[in-house]
């Protein structure tokens, strides 16, 4: 009775877990602790080392051939990247093709350029002269309207652009087939219940609900071509790799100068991340907040 | 009596081994109000969606104003028609769908407005004019700018029939248009149903409502098994069917619904 009535008199306040404190998690406080000792560690690394040679880096980060490799590096990922998803569409919608011959052609495609190391492949079109010394243009079986010459046509560009390409349209084909699958078979049907054309049911209702599926996997694969360029150096295209190689091949600055590859390549791919997230909100209209 | 709006005649449909419809013949008259019933997998859905076009025919023939659907006639016989030619037969009917399939993408207002404007290439003033007018007029009227995730079933269907009506069709067709619904919003988009009929729209509806049917049909239509087994007058129907299989039916379906009201 006694120790009752004590209970009531300390507690005069009801509860409120409003003015509760958090729960005590000591792990976390464990990791940050790790972390910044760690951190530190990194800058003493980073700034103590002199080999890293930071004003090398900084001598040759707007060197002119280094802009100028650059600038091959992102063009050959663009021209891969608008070659690859054309010809990637195309092959997508063979895939999901009703007809038989069409899906073969398609699978095949795919098995054969996703199936090969890029850089095989790249060899290998670099040294299309030797399979084919002459490139003809014509009717099969018919008039020829003109001929070249295997090894002027196929430089480094072409074989890197043909190769390039070729990779991609395999993978964008997967990544596009597998968008236009994943959207409900219903909004076919309304959309052909509502009149719409075949091409109008692609465009204007499909695809744009395919897109939030396509976007993050094509976003990464754009990535991964970009990425992807500095194989072709192997081919001697001047792309920002063998910009920087041919520097150190010079001065022996091997790992600043890698540094300065690395520096622009995260520039690079960080922009395109940006720009793939805007595009998946954009793409996420009606899709987002339910009620 | 004069010709039919939409004619059904003799069609069949097989998917694979299964049979799904094994000779329908159905005329659907202007104004004419049908409503079909039956067990689920007697066909009902398949027939609506055949008639729509969403599924090809095995055999037999449609019309619509008399004229041959899916096919036109050549000096060797028939011939299909391009997927063009049939969207443009598409363009006079209009369905609805169990699933509602709203445009997850557009607004209400787009949803109900596009294919108006796109396909039909009507004037955008007037067709959205018209589609606020509609949505106000069963109950949407503000929801205009939402997307349909952020709307009830009832209202989701409710935007479908809206999209549905603002084409214009010759005939509408309802593939079980409240079955997806919960109980509590069954009733909204009957309301708009029965409005419809009763301004003297032709349709065809699959539905489970026997209450529904026996209200607002001209003519009730029982299928079983790929076939129409009876058809009427539902006030007859109901009360003196022909058949051992819709007594059965009717007294599994009316006694459920007649004990809940």
């Amino acid at each position: 009775m006694t120790a009752m009535s004590t209970v009531e008199e300390t507690a005069t306040a009801p509860d409120d877990v409003a003015s509760a404190r958090g729960r005590f998690r000591p792990l976390r406080w464990l990791f940050v602790l790790v972390l910044a000792v760690l951190l530190a560690q990194l800058i003493v690394f980073l700034v103590g080392n002199d080999r890293f040679q930071w004003d090398v880096v900084a001598k040759y980060l707007f060197e002119k051939s280094v802009l100028a490799g650059l600038g091959t590096t992102v063009l050959l990922a663009v021209a891969a990247m608008a070659l690859g998803s054309l010809a990637g569409g195309v092959v997508a919608a063979m895939q999901l093709s009703g007809f038989g011959p069409a899906r073969w052609v398609a699978t095949l495609w795919v098995g054969l350029f996703r199936g090969i190391p890029p850089l095989v492949q790249l060899i290998f079109w670099f040294n299309l002269a030797y399979l084919l010394p002459k490139l003809s243009l014509g009717i099969p079986f018919g008039p020829v309207f003109g001929t070249w010459d295997a090894n002027s046509v196929i430089t480094p560009l072409t074989a890197a652009v043909i190769g390039l390409s070729l990779v991609e349209s395999a993978y964008l084909a997967e990544i596009f087939r597998a968008g236009v699958s994943s959207v409900d078979a219903g909004q076919r049907d309304a959309a052909r219940a509502m009149g719409y054309p075949p091409g109008q049911t692609l465009v204007r209702i499909v695809l744009p609900q395919a897109m939030r599926v396509i976007i993050p996997p094509a976003g990464s694969q754009f990535i991964n071509v970009l990425k992807g360029t500095a194989l072709v150096s192997v081919i001697a295209m001047s792309d920002l790799l063998h910009a920087v190689q041919v520097i150190y091949n010079r001065t022996y600055e091997i790992v600043p100068m890698l540094l300065v590859a690395c520096f622009w390549y995260l520039v690079v791919v960080t922009l395109l991340t940006a720009g793939q997230r805007r595009l998946e909100r954009r793409f996420s209209r009606g899709h987002r907040g339910a009620r | 009596m004069s010709a039919p709006v939409l004619r059904i005649s003799d069609v069949r449909k097989d998917f694979g081994p299964v049979t799904a419809l094994a000779g329908v013949s159905l005329d659907v008259h202007e104004g004419e109000t049908v409503v079909v019933i039956g067990p689920s997998g007697s066909g009902k859905s398949t027939l609506v969606r055949c008639a729509h076009q969403l599924e090809s025919i095995d055999g037999g023939a449609m019309y619509l104003d008399g004229e041959l659907l899916g096919h036109r006639r050549s000096p060797g016989g028939l011939r299909a028609l391009t997927e063009r030619r049939i969207a443009a037969q598409r363009r006079r009917m209009s369905m609805v769908f169990q699933q509602f399939n709203l445009f997850p993408q557009f607004t209400v207002l787009r949803n109900v407005t596009d294919a108006a404007i796109r396909v039909h290439r009507r004037d955008r003033s007037t067709v959205e004019a018209e589609a606020r007018e509609l949505l106000e007029r069963i109950g949407l009227a503000g929801r205009e700018d939402h997307y349909p995730r952020q709307l009830s079933g009832g209202q989701q269907q409710r935007v479908a029939i809206a999209r549905a009506v603002l084409v214009r069709p010759r005939v509408m067709l309802f593939d079980e248009p409240t079955s997806a619904l919960d109980p509590e919003l069954v009733d909204e988009v009957l309301a708009v149903l029965r409005d419809l009929a009763a301004a003297g729209t032709t349709m065809v509806v699959v539905t489970h409502e026997m209450a529904f049917a026996r209200e607002a049909a001209d003519r009730c239509v029982f299928m079983e098994a790929g076939r129409i087994v009876e058809e009427g007058p539902p006030g007859e129907l109901f009360a003196r069917p022909g058949t051992d299989r819709l007594r059965a039916f009717l007294s599994r379906h009316l006694s459920e619904k007649e004990g809940v009201s």
